[in-house]
Order: structure tokens, then sequence, then C-alpha cells
């Protein structure tokens, strides 16, 4: 017997089934719909025991669909509302829904509905991380350092939020989308990000955010109506960062920086499907903070040696990507940039700019960045001072064990 | 040889609400004990059982619903293999997945009726 199932299917299947049951539920019963899933797949551990059915996909959204109507009914049984659903035309529309583009269609539904003004969005991106990427509770405060109990607080206010505001399972209207669609790219370059960004000690979780930020904007991509210079562009950025997930830590858990890691890593068929996307995002008038930053991750990539780097080019996309939106990430990188091109003048104008408040947890590259300009100008105590003070902004582990090593090289000079 | 019932205790999936991703692997540890006991050609049968259960007792045959015990004393399924003793099942049940998760596996002979 062949004891073998698809990676990830159940996580994949979740978001799936959700989207299909509430296009045909509705949205008010997502509570429900989200139970009948979940015993879907602890009857699926005990029974498949006995070997895996012919059609994994198949039984699963079968059992849920059947488990939905159980449960709704338990529910209203006094309603009496839904005899109607285990005969006649209905049932046929059901099993219609399970066609792979009807899927796609209700993923896309559901991706909006996550992204639904009516939702905050740190409540947002928690519901989508739920509904369409089938994290649980527990693994999305994981993710994102966050306690499971202010995870669970905000997917059931999101929840709330969908029944309270009556939210359609619907996309936006036609003069909606445009809108709607920027805080959709928002919230999964925000999920990538996490994924990439992410100190959670497990591979896993990392890999699984940035590989479903990239899944949701190509199922974007999949429909002409949601294509834009945009979406290309982040897609673009997606795939760059992501082609150098695999040497940016190495075997002992540690962090590689861009200077020291193993060019020969990065895969390169991502960095091919990336280029594709920002051609295509050139064929497309809009211009967006995505493009900037696509092309500087471009920049990085094509430097065969991190020595051959064209900087220059790279402060370029860097003031530009700041005069379209002014934040203190982009000073910082700035300065870094100046940094690297030796103008040491304007590194220091530049962050002396900087409203270090506005770094938010990142305030330690603030200070590690003043530690390697004092390096380089051969200030070594002062270099050391400042990153003892990286050091005490920082939270996460992997980024102290870095800046700690850091200061062991400047101590040894 | 003889026939030995693996009795599996507690570790209730639905209560320790599991994720899918969690679930798929379980599922996946399961097979792999499975796969090696079927290789051994010992494994003779079992049943998954769902977690609703009733009681009939008393001469009025009460009849009274579930739960009668908490999920970590809930019998959730059984095997039937066929080893040379006991010592050979504990051997087998070595690879039982849910022990992480307070499952416990008891381990009992099937009475041979005398002819």
């Amino acid at each position: 017997m062949e004891h073998k199932v698809v990676d990830h299917l159940f996580r994949h299947q979740y978001g799936k089934m959700v989207a299909i049951l509430s296009q045909f539920f509705g949205l008010s019963n997502i509570e429900t719909i989200e139970d009948a899933v979940q015993d879907t797949f602890i009857k699926a551990t005990l029974q498949w025991r006995k070997g895996i059915p012919e059609n994994p996909e198949a039984w699963l959204t079968k059992v849920a669909k059947n488990r939905t109507i159980d449960l709704l009914r338990k529910i209203q049984a006094k309603k009496n509302q839904l005899e109607k659903i285990t005969s006649g035309p209905t049932f046929i529309q059901i099993n219609e829904l399970f066609l792979d583009h009807e899927i796609e269609d209700s993923q896309l539904r559901m991706i909006f509905v996550a992204c639904h003004p009516s939702l905050k969005p740190k409540e947002q991106i928690a519901f989508a991380l739920k509904t369409i990427s089938g994290f649980s509770s527990k693994e999305i405060a994981a993710a994102l350092l966050i306690k499971e109990e202010t995870i669970k607080k905000r997917l059931s206010r999101a929840r709330k939020a969908i029944i309270k505001n009556n939210i359609q399972f619907d996309f936006p209207a036609a003069h909606e989308v445009q809108n709607r669609l920027d805080r959709v790219l928002e919230v999964i370059y925000l999920t990538f990000n996490e994924g990439f960004h992410s100190t959670n000690k497990t591979k896993l979780i990392r890999e699984d955010l940035c590989g479903e930020a990239i899944r949701l904007s190509k199922l974007l991509l999949t429909k002409e109506k949601f294509r834009s210079g945009n979406l290309y562009a982040l897609f673009a950025i997606m795939c760059f960062h992501a082609s150098r997930l695999e040497s940016k830590i190495n075997s002992a858990n540690e962090i590689v920086s861009i200077k020291e890691q193993d060019r020969s890593k990065w895969y390169f068929p991502l960095i091919k499907i990336g280029h594709n996307a920002m051609n295509k995002a050139m064929e497309y008038d809009d211009i967006s903070i995505y493009h900037y930053e696509a092309a500087i991750a471009a920049e990085h990539l094509k430097a065969r040696t991190f020595e051959k780097t064209d900087w220059n080019k790279i402060l370029t996309w860097y003031t530009k990507l700041y005069q379209l939106q002014p934040s203190a990430f982009t000073q910082l990188n700035m300065a870094i940039v100046n940094l690297q091109l030796n103008q040491f003048e304007a590194t220091q104008q530049i962050l002396d700019n900087i409203i270090i408040e506005n770094l938010e947890q990142r305030k330690y590259l603030y200070y590690g960045c003043y530690a390697e300009y004092y390096a380089k100008k051969n200030a070594t105590s002062l270099a050391i001072a400042y990153l003892d003070k990286a050091i005490l902004k920082t939270q996460n582990n992997l980024e102290k064990d870095y800046l700690k090593k850091r200061k062991l090289e400047l101590e040894i000079i | 040889m003889k026939d030995f019932m693996m009795i599996f205790i507690g570790a209730d999936y639905q209560e320790l609400g599991l994720s899918p991703e969690q679930l798929q692997d379980r599922m996946g540890k399961w097979f792999s004990w499975n796969d090696k006991m079927g290789e051994q050609g010992i494994l003779k049968g079992g049943n998954a059982l769902i977690p609703i259960a009733k009681r009939v007792s008393g001469p009025n045959r009460t009849i009274t619903d579930g739960p009668f015990v908490e999920g970590k004393e809930l019998v959730g399924g059984y095997y039937i293999v066929s080893a040379e003793n006991a010592d050979a099942v504990v051997k087998i049940a070595e690879d039982y997945p849910d022990y992480d998760l307070g499952g416990i596996v008891e381990i009992r002979e099937i009475m041979v009726f005398d002819q």
C-alpha cells in the first residue's frame, strides 16, 4: 500500500475548503465551517490509517461538506432551513463548486474578505494566515512572535467584524477594486516579510510564510482584472528575496550577512521568474514602492561578488523610493549604502536625521549602522560602544549572536 | 505465536487542537508504523473509535450518554498483533506515535478458549 500524502496537503486544503464552503454556506457561518474542516482532518488521520483514499482531496471536501451540513443542522435544527441541501439541484451545485477554477475563485474572494477595511490591519494578517493559509493560532503566534492568546483574540474580533458588518463573500465593486487591492498587496508583503525576516528557529515557518505570500500573489495574477504593475513588482521582489532564503541562515542557524552569503547557493530559477515579472510590471503605467524595492533587490543579485555591488545605482533607487514614500527604514538603508561608498559625511547626516522611534523593533539596526560607521573610521572603541547599544535593543537571539560576533571581531583588532 | 491487543488511550486529537500541518505529520507517523508492522506481517487488524459513547447499564437497561471519562482516559482505538510474547509487543509499541501527546498503550493478550 502506498502511504504517501502530498506535503502540506492538509494545510493547503484547509484554505481551499474553508473558501469553498464559505461560498456555499455564507461567511456568517465561517466559525462552523472552520470547525467542520478541522473535524474532517481529525477524521482523516484516523480513517486513512487503513489506507489513503484514491483521491484524498475529493474525500476531504466531501467529508467537510457533510460535516458542515451536520453542524449547521444541529445549530439550526428548529428552523429546518437546511433540508434542501442534501438533495435536488443544490446538491449538484455544491459539487460543481469543487472544480479547480471555482476553488481558485473562492480563495480569491477570501483574500478580499481578509483585507476588508472593517478588519484592523493586525486582524487582517491573522485572519488571512488562519483562513486562507491554514495555520493554527499557535503556529501564527510562533511565526509572528506574538502570544497565542493575542492571536486568538484577533481572530475572534475578525470573525465578529465580518458578521457585524455583514461582509459578503464577494469581490469588491469595480470602483473599489484598486483601493482594496492595495491593501491585499500590503498584507501579502507583510506576510512575506514576517517569513523572510523571521527570527523563528524553525526553517519551516520561515519558508511556509514566504511560500504562502508567493502563492497568494500568483493566485491574484491568474485573473486579468487584478493584474497591475504593482502586483508584478511585488511578485518580483518576493522571488528575488526568496532566492536567497537558503543562504541567509547557515547550518548552525546563524544569520549570514549578504556580504558573506554563498552566492552560488542563490536559487537562479526564482531570480529568472522575478526578472520576467519585472518586465511584465513595466508594461503597466503605475509605479510603486514595490518597483523600486524590486530594482534594489535585483541590483544586489546582479553582483557576482559583494565587492562588485553597484552601490551608486542602489542609492539612486533608494532615493527614488524615499521620494515616493519617506520612511525611517529607507533613510537607514540610504545611510548604509553611503557607508559602503565611503561617503562618511552623508552617512552621518542621514543617520542624524532619522527619528529613531520610527524604527520600532529595528532600532538596533540604527546603532549597528553607527557601529560600522565608526569601525570604518577606525574608531574601534566607539564602534564597540554602539554595538553594545545595538545588542541591548534587539530581542532576537539570532541578531544578538550576530552582533556579538561582530563585537568580538572588533575587539581582536 | 499469540495474539495481543494494543489499546490506545488518550491523545485525543480533537481535544488537543492540533493544526492541519501537525495532523498530517501525525498521520505520516502512523503510516510508517503501519508499514513497518505490515512488512513484518504481524498486524492482524484494528480500528479507531469515535469518541462519542453510550452506556447501557443495570437491570432496567438504563441508557446514558457520554462523555464518561476525560479525553486523556478515552480509548481511541486498538490494533491486534501477533507476537511471541508480551515483551515482543512492548517492543512493537515503542513506535506508537503519540506518547509525546500523553498517549498510552495498554497491551493485553487475547484469550484463547480451549476446544
